[in-house]
């Protein structure tokens, strides 16, 4: 399911490039047909959602470090 | 509260606030003195400690100040430069087939902030904060704990926003797979 549902959208964006710019959007803003497509991708692709939530978390875990 | 009560208690701090200046400044010495400055000005300033937040994160924003003073004044120093071979993005394509797919997908953390609790969990942060590469460490301790904007750390630094993207990217990418290698795996964790 995760790598038929990443080919499916992988002409629209692969998962290393989803990868990057998921970093990205947590710095700044990214062009919104960017984010569109990230998003879409998550919709599919386990492994980068996966990946996304625990971007999130680092995030999470870093303000505790610092509290 | 009296002085030596909230001397004793900043006093306390002193251990993070030093693990934090060092991964910024690379150099021991530079970080006493900057970790020993804040204690200093904290004293001087407690009545600007109005118990809002908490102690550990007023002392951090005093710390951020000395930082960027102490990083404005070391990036005159050439010593200080060698931060284009961190600027690769190419390091974590290892992580990925020719297609763009994961190789080695994220595996599943379970319910990783139920780990925020645990001291132990810290300490891998900290092994893992440890092991990234100088510049690497700089930036995101800048970004992640000083909680600088993209464009105040392009400034202090002289680089590229894209040159920051790629060297948060790389840290973040070094920090999962440390952290998914060193707690999330172990028996017990995350699956």
């Amino acid at each position: 399911m995760t790598r038929d549902g990443a080919t499916l959208v992988g002409r629209l964006i692969s998962c290393k490039d989803a990868s990057r710019a998921i970093s990205q959007m947590q710095d700044g803003n990214v062009p919104f047909p960017l984010y569109l497509r990230i998003r879409l991708h998550l919709i599919w692709c386990e492994a980068c959602k996966r990946f996304e939530q625990q971007m999130r978390f680092l995030h999470t875990a870093m303000r505790r470090y610092r509290q | 509260m009296t002085e030596a009560d909230f001397a004793s208690r900043c006093n306390s701090h002193r251990g993070y606030l030093l693990r934090v200046a060092v991964l910024q400044l690379r150099d021991n010495d530079l970080a006493e003195d900057i970790v020993q400055d804040t204690l200093v000005a904290a004293l001087q300033g407690a009545q600007g400690f109005s118990g809002r937040s908490s102690l550990k994160t007023w002392l951090t924003g005093i710390l951020k100040h000395k930082i960027v003073d102490a990083i404005r004044r070391k990036t005159r120093e050439p010593a200080f430069a060698s931060l284009d071979e961190e600027c690769q993005i190419e390091d974590f394509d290892a992580l990925f087939d020719e297609s763009g797919h994961w190789e080695n997908p994220p595996a599943d953390w379970g319910d990783p902030e139920s780990q925020l609790s645990r001291a132990q969990f810290f300490d891998i942060m900290q092994f893992c904060l440890d092991k990234l590469p100088p510049n690497t460490a700089r930036v995101f301790m800048m970004r992640e704990v000083m909680e600088l904007e993209s464009n105040e750390i392009c400034k202090e630094l002289s680089i590229t926003s894209t040159n920051l993207w790629v060297i948060l990217y790389r840290a973040r990418m070094a920090l999962r797979q440390c952290l998914e290698q060193n707690w999330f795996a172990q028996a017990g964790r995350g699956t």
